[in-house]
């Protein structure tokens, strides 16, 4: 890939990880440039979603340096709270509040963080809604939608902070299957236009699709990455292979 | 979807009234039989037998409102000292959360009963704090840290996610707590919250101890002057009854109307 005179966006180095005594993440490297779509695969427990999580330190880290933006976490004097208002997230189990409507869910953090007035962001709301497909739902309650209807509030609620990297984690896992379409739609509208985002997911098709890069991680870390084409027709690596094997 | 049910946990309740389940269905429930046979049992005595029934009824009032006015005043202290206690019990700080945990274990340790006379005669050798305002207090402090408890299950029986989907979008530790988590607490914590309000209105007849002229200190001047201990704390028992019975009520439809039940 010709990434030199590309930004990085997310920079990490030697990154280690421990829950207790298990290695959740060993030795992990990896560049992430400026308008990259990268997805992450491999079986579960190897760690990509420990990976996402350290990425706007959701999981702390052990070892090593992750630097988002230019500010770099592992130093004390970083404040987080503004380096996650540019990092979008993208929960399995969509995270919604369920206390409040959509558009309460879609506007809360534009007001208390973004310091909105509630009229800025309701338009910003609203034109986020009609962009995921939900727009006549706006003062309904969470858990009167769909899974995949919570899912794209969840998503449209991270694009309202306007985000310059958005971070999925498996973001269609828990749905049913007739509703993993209309959210894959959605991000790959957003790829399209550019977001920067790491995607861990199981849907090899939106992979192939998508991705500029896709990485494998087996036992928290990473055995091989490149562009689909290389990655699913002529991985070299004998564990991708197998991976590959079981789930195609 | 799997949090939606996590969320609606129940919390134990392991003090004060029960409150009645909606599934008591039919005419002849423990309620109403207790309800209706007390009230009952109250005008029949007041009418029919109303020398000295109906003359310790009227002289009861006063008292009734000096127990309302502990029982309100020493909740509304609690629900403070509670919610701190609650989030010191769950902080990461070592210092805070040993504090509140510390705090929690004493005060659960020692009879609220002996707390009162601590507060009040003990400290009295130091400060010389009124009955009424010593009383509050240590019913204040002490429900303040079975409150602690609850805001503390209220709390964390709240799905891990909801704090994480907040913290993504870059609201600090207590906006999150403030708008995210607490609100969804409250729902789960207010029927314990109500079972604590009509524990402590029963618990407050210990005031009495300290010249406090709540319901039964009441009935213990009117018996006292008038050697009827029988017929006094008869009646002093009919209304305890019948307010506890009346806000258990009440609560449970609140419950009701907040959804808390789904």
């Amino acid at each position: 890939m010709s990434t030199n005179d590309r930004r990085v966006m997310v920079h990490i180095r030697n990154v280690d990880k421990y829950f207790g005594h298990l290695r959740a993440l060993t030795d992990v490297s990896l560049d992430i440039y400026d308008g990259e779509k990268v997805v992450v695969i491999g079986p579960s427990g190897s760690g990509k979603s420990t990976l996402l999580r350290s990425i706007n330190q959701l999981e702390t880290i052990d070892a090593g340096t992750i630097i988002v933006d230019g500010f770099n976490l592992t130093d004390p004097a970083t404040d987080i709270n503004k380096v996650r208002e540019e990092i979008g997230m993208v929960f399995q189990l969509f995270n919604v509040f369920p206390h409040k409507t959509v558009l309460e869910n879609i506007n809360l953090a534009q007001m208390l963080v973004r310091k909105r007035s509630r009229e800025e962001a309701t338009a910003i709301s609203m034109e986020l809604l009609n962009k995921v497909g939900i727009a006549e739902k706006i003062h309904q309650y969470p858990t009167k939608l769909s899974g995949g209807q919570q899912q794209r509030v969840a998503i449209a609620r991270a694009l309202a902070m306007k985000p310059k990297l958005m971070l999925f984690d498996e973001p269609t896992s828990a749905l049913d299957p007739e509703m993993i379409g209309e959210v894959l739609d959605v991000m790959k509208t957003l790829a399209r236009e550019g977001m920067t985002m790491i995607v861990v997911t199981h849907e090899m098709g939106f992979a192939r699709e998508v991705a500029d890069r896709v990485i494998f991680m087996d036992y928290g870390a990473i055995v091989e990455e490149g562009t689909p084409e290389h990655f699913f027709t002529n991985p070299t690596q004998e564990r991708t292979q197998t991976f590959l094997k079981q789930i195609l | 979807m799997p949090e939606e049910k996590q969320h609606r946990t129940v919390i134990a309740v392991t003090d004060g009234a029960s409150i009645p389940s909606r599934k008591d269905a039919g005419l002849f429930t423990a309620w109403r039989v207790s309800f209706v046979g007390s009230v009952a049992l109250l005008i029949y005595l007041s009418v029919f037998h109303s020398d000295p029934y109906f003359r310790i009824l009227k002289f009861l009032p006063d008292g009734i409102f000096i127990t309302f006015q502990v029982t309100v005043e020493a909740i509304l202290l609690a629900l403070i000292i509670g919610l701190f206690t609650g989030l010191g019990r769950i902080s990461k700080n070592k210092v805070i959360n040993g504090i509140a945990s510390v705090y929690v274990e004493v005060i659960r340790g020692i009879p609220l009963l002996v707390q009162l006379f601590y507060i009040y005669f003990a400290l009295g050798r130091f400060i010389n704090v009124p009955a009424m305002a010593s009383a509050v207090i240590a019913m204040a402090v002490c429900y303040g840290a079975y409150m602690g408890e609850i805001y503390r299950a209220g709390i964390e029986s709240i799905p891990k996610g909801q704090m994480e989907a907040a913290r993504s979008l870059g609201m600090s530790h207590s906006q999150a707590m403030l708008h995210v988590i607490l609100p969804q607490a409250f729902k789960t914590i207010l029927p314990p919250i109500g079972n604590e309000f009509v524990a402590l209105l029963k618990d407050s007849s210990l005031v009495s101890i300290l010249a406090v002229s709540d319901l039964l200190r009441r009935g213990r001047e009117f018996a006292s002057e008038t050697f009827t201990y029988f017929e006094t704390y008869t009646m002093v028992a009919l209304v305890y009854l019948i307010i506890t019975l009346f806000l258990s009520k009440l609560i449970s439809r609140m419950e009701e109307r907040l959804g808390v039940n789904q």
